[in-house]
């Protein structure tokens, strides 16, 4: 946290005395003042709330559908082999890139970017779904035949458990994956949010307006993260957790 | 790709066949796919695609080259050191956790709209998973092993560069193949987002002149770049493990 | 009980195919035992001979090949037999690290018997292998050999005719391993319960059995079958000094190297 204040000072002492001059870089205080007067009149709050909801309600979609199908194809070997390898062509296409695709066919609109954060949210937790139920060791399916466990039974306590960990890697790096998207879509897409509101800020040339919005971007998500972390704990017996780290 | 995972094709194949057969050429939302490839040449924007592409694989090799250099020199620096990466831990979280769109705008203001921008923003969101991995690598080492090159009495550069940086390797790999599809995804987004050059610029420009099928022909092209580009590192990567088994036989 | 054996293998043949694509390798060929209600049955052999192919074709785990007569009290085997435990002996992939002790004891119990039952049965398993104190812990908090005592405990707590068990103490020290040998031969005098055990420790087989049967070749075949008349029950100082038990090794030793 020090190294954190210090650089602030640094930052603030080479501007302010024009030691390191570089255009439109505004000094930590002018920053300060931007982001109290973007408090103060709700501005920021407003667009924060939109992201977050956006972020949070498409991220909880794609969950859905990403647990879902990795469940069926992580189980069934036939649905693997006969459909794995599309997954993984289309997969390798950033999603970046169907941004314009989506303008094209949604416009610019809440739906547009509802949908580019479901579309990037899946990718990883279908794949860490599909990962997890897949690499379950051997030893473990033998115990739960062994003990006679029903198909269902097998699913209930021993396959989901076992892939939990991997299940919430994907979520978590869906969240991120799900933010990023979400900002791309209100900078390019649909007029509202904090992605919209860097542009605005941007094309306005308020340098100091425009870092306020980096950094509650940047809060936002360690928010987001830490969060998640949080939940896993709970979820999670402690060994389990090594895995979760970084 | 083996034939094994060849029949995993099948529903791509059956979904762009039923595209082609319900999508007609003129559609502003879902061309048919046979009009993809030869939108790319229309209106005489053939010539653009070549240099496109080349400008985006300079930018994300650059860009994917510096944060290699720059993550394992950091990573080591935080791995060896606990105290270092208590002091930058906080300040690390934050930039890793910044949606990296959001350092576009930013990055533009301040440097301008061309390729050392570009190269910037891609470093800074490429870095993470490298210096992440490195420092875990070195963290996580045997302590047997800086032991060992102690009581050899190897110097300190001999110590990094023979005994530290191989067996760090395959984490510094991993790191790489982790950071290679972002790479790829920020200097897209940041050419989409800035239009300077390359291959996401086009992709914007299709979109605002109203060519679907260019833009539907464009995203195919991302994706092959990316396809090959990933099973790259991801090659290298089983060099370097099938080696280091190897050396354990 | 009758006179139908618990076990009866006859004429067994046994295939494995490492990977897809890869020619099916044949690891038994016409091997033929019984196993007594109530027997103690070693299984020896070499690693890789087959042994834990045949531990596992006997628990319905692994299919044998066509021709191939399997059967647990009379019946064809097809899948796990109801009365069968089987001990793994990676108990850290065997055990679920999410649940408790106590939980892992009531796995195979959950869904068939009423809860007060299922306590009572999970509270007499982990009595049977000492860790009544430890019913609420995780498995990772608990050492190797009591991990494996969970395992033994979970395959206990279902009653079972037949316990089947796979190198179950192989990755335990020295003395861990003398400690649960000790306890599986109380429980194997109180429950009365039948056990086929593999292992390729010539002493363990010895002090163990009724019976160790020898598997060797390739494919392999029983090659000997040496009985052990150590009267039980048996300790680990006075056993294994007796006469019974060394002349028993000596011949199962002779068996595997040749000498």
């Amino acid at each position: 946290m020090s190294v954190l204040v210090a650089l602030a000072v640094l930052w603030e002492v080479l501007v302010r005395f024009k030691i390191a001059e570089v255009q439109f870089l505004p000094a930590p205080s002018e920053i300060a003042a931007a982001a109290q007067d973007e408090i103060l009149s709700g501005e920021i709050l407003g667009r924060l709330v939109h992201t977050v909801g956006v972020t949070a309600l498409g991220w909880g979609i794609a969950s859905v559908i990403g647990m879902g199908l990795g469940l069926l194809l992580g189980l069934s070997p036939l649905a693997y082999r006969y459909s794995m390898t599309s997954f993984e062509v289309t997969r390798a296409i950033p999603p970046i890139t169907f941004v314009p695709a989506a303008l094209l066919i949604f416009g610019f609109s809440l739906k547009m970017e509802l949908v580019l954060v479901i579309y990037g949210g899946v990718w990883p937790v279908l794949i860490n779904t599909i990962g997890g139920v897949r690499s379950i060791p051997p030893e473990l399916r033998d115990v739960g035949r062994m003990l006679r466990l029903s198909r269902l039974e097998t699913i209930r306590k021993v396959v989901l458990p076992a892939a939990l960990p991997s299940v919430l890697v994907g979520l978590r790096l869906a969240l991120s994956l799900c933010l990023v998207l979400a900002i791309v879509a209100e900078m390019v897409g649909n007029p509202a949010g904090l992605g919209n509101g860097l542009i605005s800020a941007r094309q306005a040339l308020q340098p100091a307006l425009m870092f306020v919005y980096v950094i509650v971007a940047g809060l936002l998500g360690v928010a987001l993260n830490s969060t998640l972390r949080t939940a896993a704990k709970l979820l999670l017996p402690s060994n389990a957790l090594k895995e979760l780290a970084s | 790709m083996s034939t094994r995972s060849l029949p995993g094709l099948l529903p791509l194949i059956a979904l762009l066949g039923l595209w082609q057969l319900l999508g007609s050429p003129d559609s502003p939302f879902f061309p048919a796919p046979s009009s993809w490839w030869p939108a790319l040449f229309t209106r005489g924007q053939g010539a653009k695609i070549v240099p496109a592409v080349l400008d985006t694989i300079r930018t994300f090799g650059l860009g994917l080259f510096i944060a290699t250099i720059l993550g394992v020199t950091l990573g080591i620096l935080i791995g060896v050191s606990r105290q270092v990466g208590r002091a930058v831990g906080p300040t690390f979280e934050f930039a890793r956790a910044l949606p990296p769109a959001a350092i576009v705008p930013v990055a533009t203001l301040l440097l301008g709209f061309d390729e050392p921008m570009k190269v910037v923003v891609v470093v800074l969101a490429a870095l993470w998973p490298i210096l992440l991995n490195t420092s875990s690598g070195v963290q996580e080492l045997p302590p047997t092993l800086l032991d060992t090159a102690r009581s050899l009495r190897l110097s300190r550069t001999r110590t990094v560069f023979r005994v530290l940086l191989p067996s760090v390797m395959p984490a510094i790999v991993l790191g790489i193949r982790v950071a290679t599809p972002i790479a790829l995804v920020i200097t897209l987004l940041v050419e989409y987002l800035t239009a300077v050059n390359g291959v996401g610029a086009l992709v914007g420009e299709a979109q605002r002149t109203f060519q679907p099928a260019r833009v539907y022909a464009l995203i195919v092209i991302a994706g092959l770049i990316s396809l090959i580009v990933n099973s790259l590192v991801r090659s290298v990567e089983d060099g370097v493990s099938r080696r280091r088994v190897g050396d354990r036989l | 009980m009758d006179n139908q054996p618990r076990y009866e293998c006859r004429k067994l043949r046994a295939e494995v195919g490492s990977r897809r694509g890869e020619p099916r390798r044949i690891v038994l060929d016409d091997v033929s035992f019984a196993v007594a209600p109530g027997e103690f049955v070693s299984i020896m052999g070499r690693s890789g001979v087959g042994k834990t192919t045949l531990l596992r074709i006997l628990a319905g785990l692994h299919e044998a090949s066509a021709g191939s007569a399997v059967r647990f009290n009379g019946e064809d085997v097809s899948g796990p037999p109801e009365g069968v435990s089987l001990v793994f002996q990676d108990y850290t992939s065997s055990l679920l690290p999410w649940r408790t002790v106590a939980k892992n004891v009531e796995l195979p119990l959950e869904g068939r018997l009423p809860i007060e039952e299922r306590r009572a049965r999970v509270a007499e398993a982990l009595e049977m292998v000492g860790l009544a104190d430890r019913a609420d812990a995780q498995p990772f908090e608990l050492s190797g050999g009591m991990q494996q005592r969970v395992q033994i405990a979970r395959a206990l707590a279902s009653r079972p005719v037949a316990l089947l068990m796979d190198e179950p103490f192989g990755a335990l020290d020295a003395l861990t391993k003398a400690d649960l040998e000790d306890q599986l031969l109380e429980i194997f005098a109180a429950t009365g319960t039948t056990v086929v055990f593999v292992t390729h420790d010539i002493e363990e087989a010895v002090y163990l059995s009724d019976r160790v049967l020898v598997l060797d070749g390739t494919p392999a075949k029983i090659v000997a079958e040496i009985p052990v008349s150590s009267p039980r029950p048996r300790t680990q100082m006075l056993t294994r000094e007796s006469t019974e038990f060394l002349e028993a090794r000596h011949r199962v030793h002779e068996v595997i190297f040749g000498t």
